[in-house]
Formats: structure tokens, sequence, C-alpha cells
């Protein structure tokens, strides 16, 4: 870590005069014999190595900035973040602060934009496209009274026509969507609305 | 001969050299003198940011000053002593060889 100076100066000072072992060994026993050179040794030691180890902190320090890590250790200033991801603390709401009331999940129908329980969705979706055995012939009969109409009228009132033809299983739909849903009453008013709808077009 | 020379040969030559290094700057890092000293680089380093024509040596040179006078006492004294331990015992070993 700390950067070598004074070790090459003395290597380069070595190469000029040849030492041996012996005679450096010897130099450094005559300057410590005295208290006054050891304590001058001492403190000469303890300086070079101190400065050794700023040098080193010191080019670290600058290593890490011409890297940029500086400011990558610095980090971003949070000020945003902090109201925007502060965890809620409040006791009916989650940590992002959304209530944790459970919302009914309910899906609109692609085929005819009503509201209907995610749990209802794909029977209904099923019943409302006219897939599947028991709807075919609700299906069928939608369009039959579709191309039926479409030929008289025009094709707004068509829609409207053939909303009104699938209001048999549009209104046990309503009854499925989340907010009143009651299994006995849907049927019943689905053989009736069948019935009556047998009778309308038939 | 300067003194320089002689104590800088002779400690790299028997090995205290990296000793004593090694107990200094755990006792630095310790007393979190090294921190300090991170944090004065850092903000000399932040200072000095436009100027392109002062050289790490002036930076280094304008730090060291601030840094020796932030290490602690005790901790000075301790390592002198121990500095001074080190070398005295290799003279021990030395005449005693």
């Amino acid at each position: 870590m700390q950067p070598l100076g004074s070790t090459t100066t003395t290597a380069a000072t070595a190469a000029q005069v040849p030492m041996t072992a012996a005679a450096i060994t010897s130099n450094f026993q005559e300057l410590i014999k005295e208290p006054k050179g050891l304590d001058e040794a001492a403190n000469y030691l303890y300086q070079t190595l101190v400065d050794d180890a700023v040098a080193g902190i010191f080019i670290e320090t600058h290593h890490l900035r011409k890297t940029n890590n500086l400011t990558a250790l610095d980090g971003v200033c949070e000020e945003n973040a902090e109201s925007t991801y502060r965890i809620c603390e409040m006791p009916n709401l989650d940590i992002f602060g959304i209530s944790t009331a459970k919302k009914p999940m309910d899906c609109t129908c692609p085929n005819c934009d009503r509201l209907v329980a995610a749990a209802r969705f794909a029977p209904h979706l099923e019943k409302c496209m006219g897939m599947g055995r028991n709807s075919s012939r609700i299906a069928s009969r939608r369009l039959a009274t579709k191309e039926g109409t479409s030929a008289s009228s025009s094709s707004s009132s068509t829609y409207l026509q053939s909303g009104n033809a699938g209001g048999t299983d549009d209104e046990d739909d309503v009854d499925w969507s989340s907010d009143k849903r009651k299994k006995k009453s849907t049927q019943n008013s689905r053989n009736n609305g069948s019935k009556k709808n047998n009778g309308k077009t038939f | 001969m300067t003194v320089s020379d002689a104590v800088d040969q002779y400690t790299i030559m028997s090995g205290d050299r990296s000793k004593i290094k090694d107990l200094l700057c755990n006792r630095l890092t310790e007393c979190g003198w090294r921190d300090e000293v991170r944090l004065l680089c850092r903000n000399i380093l932040l200072d000095k940011t436009g100027n392109n024509s002062v050289t790490v040596e002036q930076l280094i040179a304008e730090v060291t000053p601030k840094a020796r006078t932030l290490v602690p006492d005790a901790v000075k004294k301790e390592l002198l002593m121990k500095i001074r331990t080190i070398l005295a015992e290799n003279e021990a070993e030395n005449n005693s060889n």
C-alpha cells in the first residue's frame, strides 16, 4: 500500500556505493550505540512510516476519485426517494400505503363490456362468446337474431338488439358479479330467461 | 552515511521494517487515524478538483503535516517505544552473535 520511495533511494545509494550486509549492520550498530542515536533512528523510522502511510491513503483516495468510485461511495442523494419509498406503518395500510382491505376484483368482459367477478370471468366469457356445450345453443340463437336484425336495421341497432337478445345470460352475469351473488336464483333466472327468449325469438 | 540511509538499509535488510510497518498500520487503523486521514484526503481532493496544475506530490505535501498531527499521542508514544525496543533487540542479538 505504501509507496516504496525510501526503498528505491536506498537501492540507488547502495548501487553507487557497494556495501556488504556486514558493513550495513556495523554502520547501524554504531549509530544505535548511544541513546541519542537510537532515539533519532526510532523517530526517523516512525516519521517515514507515517508519511508512507499518509501517501498510501492519499493515493488510494486519489485513485478512487479518478475512477469515479469516490462519488459511487458517497452514493446518490435520496431526497425524493425518501418520500417515495418510505415504508408506511399505518394500521390498516400495507407498506406501500395502500389499503389492505380486500377490494372486489372485477374484470370487464371484452365481449359485452360488463363487469364480471374475476372468479366468474372465465365461465362468463365462455357463455358470452358462445363456447362450450351448454351455451352453444344460446350463441347460435344470438347469431341467428343478429343476422335477422342486421338485415332490417342499422349496425348500431344491431348491436343493441344482439345485446338484448343475449340478455338472458347477461342477466345472470349481473348476479355473478361480486356485489350480489345468488347462486340459486341464477339457476332460475337462466331457465326462465331462456324460456322467455325462446318464446320471443321463435 | 546519514542516519536515514543507515536505518533504511538496516531495517529493510533485517526485515524489521515490514514488521514495524504492520504494527504501525494496525495501531493507526485501530485508533481511527486512517479514517480521519482518508476524510482529509477526500476533502483536499474535492477542493482541488478543478485545478489541474496541482500535482499529487504537492497535495501529499499538504496532507502529510496535518496527518502527522492527527496521530494520537498515546499511539505515537507506544509506537516509538516499540520501534526502539525492536531496534535495540536487534543490536543485542547481533552483539551476542
